[in-house]
């Protein structure tokens, strides 16, 4: 038993030195679970495996939500919403001060509704708000800082493939997850407007205020956003109220997003193919990942490895609540080498099951348990906190993935500007992490509260 | 070689290319059939209370077709993510080799799948297993798949041959 442990911590090693000398994360997972399962049970039990796993994993239900956000998402880009959200919200927002940066905060907000990607988020709502942040004089930091931060809520607000993914791994409901990501997404929001105030107040030139619009403007504006706020109600409301299920509302607003597209002459056959082709490569890319994400969960169970860790981790005498934050570092740690799925996929099944029995096992009872709530309760909240830490690696150096899209966008802002720029959103983040981690209530009220 | 001879190669792969890359749109087409048929059912079902049946077992099977078809246009477009930051100061050769070595992990990968997977194909074929409401025989959707797991292995090699010729590239052009 004790060899297993070791032949599995010896595979983590390896997998280590593999991604670090740019293995693609999938391979490098794939083969250190090929040769490890095989070193531990001999070749029969990989090579029969091999013959259905695949199949078996790429059709999972729940699963097939992903490329039909990954495909919504890259209809959405390629549909002209952007401009109608931001249109709408400089119309609502755009005459304070510091309000082309609030419209661009709250249009990344509306297009979040829409596509489960920070990435795209931002490069989509760059496209639209940077040029208008740039002709009413916006400071760089503040203009590109304002757009790399509202890309993560592309990401925080549902639907969101990451968190569909960690739903997957740690087997929570994903219905309940979109459920409890909606009031801390909100706040998100909420915060990066205030953190846009508050440094307009402090450095006034950094954010003048844009033009008030006439009424008949502000009405057709407001009118163009209506169809966005219709499907996005459509998808997720009916998705939150049990109209049906994460697959078919995806479904849906693949089917309206097209439609909206189509209608307004932005989607052609030419775009079409490229938002299926990019598709092809986003959801070739997940699913790759989730395929050596399970061989590599086969081999290190096998391995003992994740229980071996979670005793270690118990027997270490830390307050539960010390762990959680230790994890947590962890995984901002991690997402400064690697892309947030990744990391999700190889961090979570360690860490869940250390968090498991910290709590106190699967069957606690809230009123024994270490962190005053069920096994239930733990997923969402932990799924939630775990959603906004991953992503701060999207904004962070070195690998700022946010960042380095933006800057690609807005060649006369040099990049430490913009890394500048985010610091403040980033302690905005820090300011919502506390609050979440303080009042747990705030993630799980509405899953309580929507299923009764 | 002369040069007819790297024309044809260069010809080669050129239609190479082009295959995969219709290959992955015909999954993306795949994909909105799904997507089409999913929103149908849905629809009937709130309107009239009839949903298609067994909608789902469409879903799974149409979902994995269309993404194994996404693998070869995923490994050639050197779409899987890698972590970049460790060799960000590494010489472009360096990469090169290392991209080497990721391609020719990904070959191997791509023909163990391969050679299991159609084993695989005969057990559905042998056991007869099909989905539970529409009576579709999994091995169906095993030929799309095995086509699949070639091209992901001509993919592969492509960016090996992508990888092989910036290793020989910046030998000589280091000069």
């Amino acid at each position: 038993m004790q060899d297993a442990l070791m032949i599995g911590f010896a595979g983590l090693a390896v997998l280590i030195v593999l991604i670090a000398i740019r293995i693609p994360i999938a391979y490098a997972m794939i083969l250190v679970a090929g040769v490890g399962v095989t070193i531990l049970n001999g070749p029969a039990i990989f090579l029969s495996q091999l013959k259905t796993l695949a199949y078996g994993q790429f059709s999972i239900y729940d699963l097939s939500v992903v490329p039909m956000f990954v495909l919504m998402g890259n209809i959405s880009t390629r549909a002209g919403l952007s401009k109608d959200l931001f249109r709408a919200a400089n119309a609502w927002l755009g005459w304070m001060r510091g309000g082309v940066a609030m419209s661009a905060i709250a249009a990344c907000a509306g297009f979040g509704a829409v596509c489960g990607s920070s990435l795209a988020t931002a490069s989509t709502m760059g496209q639209v708000a940077l040029p208008e942040l740039k002709r009413f004089k916006y400071s760089g930091s503040l203009a590109t800082g304002t757009v790399a931060a509202g890309g993560v809520l592309g990401i925080l607000i549902p639907p969101s493939v990451v968190l569909v993914i960690y739903a997957i791994i740690v087997e929570a409901n994903i219905v309940t997850m979109f459920m409890a990501a909606f009031i801390p997404g909100i706040i998100a929001v909420i915060l990066f407007l205030l953190t846009i105030a508050i440094y307009v107040r402090l450095w006034p030139e950094a954010g003048p205020p844009g033009d008030a619009v006439n009424l008949r403007e502000f009405r057709e504006a407001t009118i163009n956003v209506i169809p966005v706020l219709v499907i996005f109600g459509l998808v997720i409301g009916g998705i939150y109220f049990g109209y049906f299920n994460p697959t078919p509302a995806a479904a849906v607003g693949v089917f309206f997003v097209s439609l909206y597209g189509i209608v307004r002459g932005d989607i052609r056959w030419k775009d079409m193919r490229g938002a299926l082709l990019d598709t092809a490569k986003t959801a070739g890319m997940i699913y790759l990942i989730l395929l050596g994400a399970e061989m590599l969960k086969i081999f290190m169970s096998r391995g003992g490895v994740p229980q071996a860790v979670a005793e270690w981790m118990v027997s270490s005498g830390l307050a539960p609540m010390t762990i959680l934050v230790l994890l947590l570092v962890a995984l901002i740690i991690l997402g400064c080498l690697m892309d947030s799925l990744s990391m999700i996929l190889l961090a979570i099944p360690f860490f869940w099951p250390v968090l498991v029995e910290l709590n106190g096992g699967d069957y606690v009872s809230a009123a024994q348990a270490g962190f005053g709530m069920g096994t239930e309760d733990l997923k969402i909240w932990f799924g939630i906190l775990a959603l906004i830490v991953v992503e701060l690696g999207l904004i962070t150096p070195p690998v700022g993935m946010n960042v380095f899209i933006i800057s690609a966008q807005a060649t006369d802002v040099p990049m430490s500007e913009t890394f500048k720029g985010i610091i403040p959103f980033f302690l905005a983040e820090m300011v919502r992490i506390t609050l979440l981690i303080a009042f747990p209530i705030i993630v799980l009220w509405m899953p309580r509260f929507l299923s009764g | 070689m002369n040069e007819g001879q790297t024309d044809n190669r260069a010809g080669v792969q050129t239609f190479a290319r082009k295959i995969i890359e219709l290959w992955a749109l015909l999954g993306g087409l795949i994909l909105l059939a799904v997507v089409l048929m999913s929103s149908a059912s849905v629809t009937g079902n709130a309107l009239m209370g009839t949903p298609f049946p067994g909608d789902f077992e469409i879903v799974q099977m149409g979902v994995a077709i269309s993404v194994f078809c996404f693998l070869p246009y995923c490994q050639m477009t050197g779409a899987n993510v890698t972590a970049d930051i460790f060799t960000s100061g590494a010489s472009p050769r360096t990469i090169a080799l290392l991209g080497l070595l990721a391609s020719i992990i990904a070959i191997g990968f791509s023909l163990l799948l391969l050679s299991r997977m159609w084993a695989g194909m005969y057990d559905y074929i042998k056991y007869e297993e099909t989905t539970a409401i529409l009576q579709v025989p999994h091995w169906w959707a095993f030929i799309p798949i095995l086509i699949s797991l070639v091209l992901l292995a001509v993919a592969s090699f492509l960016t090996l041959v992508d990888s092989a010729q910036a290793v020989s590239a910046n030998k000589t052009g280091s000069l």
